[in-house]
């Protein structure tokens, strides 16, 4: 189990059970947004399978005995969509995608670390931003390769970097 | 046969009570200036001894709490007015200021436990945000209970719930608690659960079904209680208020 220090909303029974009252349960969705994220972070995971995350401790406090639906967890992560935190990898909604900081975030993120080490106009590959020593420090050190890549095109779309393949890698020139 | 009374009884009896009358309303004067130049030595005292003991009473809980009685039994708030001699005491100030400080406590809060703290809970928030200089340390229930009542003022935003064994709630909302939702917490208080059930309300309070899933329902539209379907017997509406690990968060 990851070591993270759970808020004391893990422990309210509650917590578990989708709240009707409209305040309220802002309140619960935004405690439950940062705990699956500190907790994903903690162990390192990106995706989130709805179908198979019910038993995990995350969802599923066995000391209290509450868990979160299926439901409850596609309520979650839905409300973690709209502010750019997670998103729905296939139609039916079971497999989502959390990010610790949105797309945006990232990108810029990445693209002022390129900046502050004199990357600029220079081609990097994607290995080297994941696993490279200049990176070793940084938040994205070792981000999921999906999510760096989606990242980085929306900085693209910024007009910020381009994105580009050689035969099996992948590369970013900044701009 | 009587005899009729004559003219000169009657107004000799007309004189008499109107003797009497007078020498009443000398004495009642007389009373009432030596009653007056009682109080106004005892307030010259008074007002002596809070001076005198000015930083003790600020520092002193118990001490502080001797005074507010003594004032109270004989009609003096010392709260109730920030001008004249009072305000050089700055007593008031003391309690002006505690009132800003719950303020903040309770909206600090509000995020967490809907705007309903317990008075424990808000006294050591309210002392870790004073600082660690031990003249804020001594803050007392009552300290706080006066204080809010001040804040009564602002109109009905801020209420002192009472939910039984000299415990309170200081509830920083809008709206106010009707009877059977403070019975509602009373019972939560008391069972030490931070949580009731409508089966708890019928059995122990003697209520019907409608009556108690009103009260709940009130408390859960006002943010106040959270609700949890997944307890084996029924619903349960817990209260983040009272729930230890909210407290201490």
């Amino acid at each position: 189990m990851a070591e993270i220090s759970w808020p004391w909303q893990y422990n309210f029974p509650p917590f578990f059970t989708i709240q009707p009252h409209t305040e309220t349960r802002t309140k619960q969705l935004e405690a439950w947004q940062g705990l699956i994220t500190d907790y994903l972070k903690a162990t390192k995971q990106s995706t989130i399978d709805v179908r198979e995350s019910q038993n995990s401790p995350l969802f599923n406090n066995g000391t209290i005995n509450r868990k979160l639906s299926q439901e409850a967890i596609v309520t979650v992560l839905e409300h973690m969509a709209k502010s750019g935190r997670a998103s729905p990898l296939d139609k039916s909604k079971n497999v989502w995608e959390v990010y610790w900081h949105s797309l945006d975030e990232w990108g810029n993120m990445i693209y002022s670390w390129a900046c502050d080490n004199g990357l600029n106009n220079s081609v990097c590959t994607l290995f080297e931003l994941r696993e490279g020593e200049d990176s070793a420090d940084q938040e994205f050190h070792g981000l999921d390769m999906n999510i760096l890549i989606k990242a980085l095109k929306t900085l693209e779309m910024k007009g910020r970097c381009e994105v580009m393949d050689f035969e099996d890698n992948q590369g970013v020139k900044f701009i | 046969m009587r005899r009729r009374a004559g003219v000169g009884a009657i107004q000799k009896q007309r004189l008499e009570q109107e003797k009497y009358r007078e020498k009443g309303s000398e004495i009642q004067e007389n009373q009432f200036q030596q009653m007056s130049k009682q109080l106004d030595v005892f307030r010259e005292n008074l007002e002596e001894f809070a001076l005198k003991h000015k930083n003790e009473i600020k520092k002193n809980a118990q001490f502080r709490r001797q005074f507010q009685e003594m004032c109270a039994a004989i009609g003096v708030d010392p709260l109730a007015s920030g001008k004249g001699f009072w305000s050089v005491l700055g007593i008031g100030d003391f309690y002006y200021e505690l009132g800003v400080q719950i303020v903040e406590v309770c909206l600090a809060t509000n995020y967490k436990n809907g705007g309903l703290i317990t008075l424990d809970e808000l006294r050591t928030r309210l002392i870790a945000a004073r600082g660690k200089a031990k003249k804020h340390q001594e803050i007392t229930n009552e300290d706080l209970l006066a204080a809010v009542k001040k804040l009564r003022i602002f109109g009905n935003g801020f209420t002192v719930v009472p939910i039984g064994k000299g415990k309170w709630l200081v509830q920083s909302v809008p709206g106010e608690l009707n009877l059977d939702q403070t019975l509602v917490l009373q019972k939560a208080s008391s069972l030490g659960t931070a949580w009731v059930s409508l089966s708890i309300l019928t059995g122990d309070l003697g209520w019907n079904e409608t009556r108690a899933q009103n009260a709940l329902n009130h408390m859960v539209k006002e943010g106040l209680a959270w609700v949890d379907t997944q307890d084996a017997n029924e619903t349960l509406y817990w209260f983040p208020s009272m729930f230890a690990e909210c407290v201490s968060a």
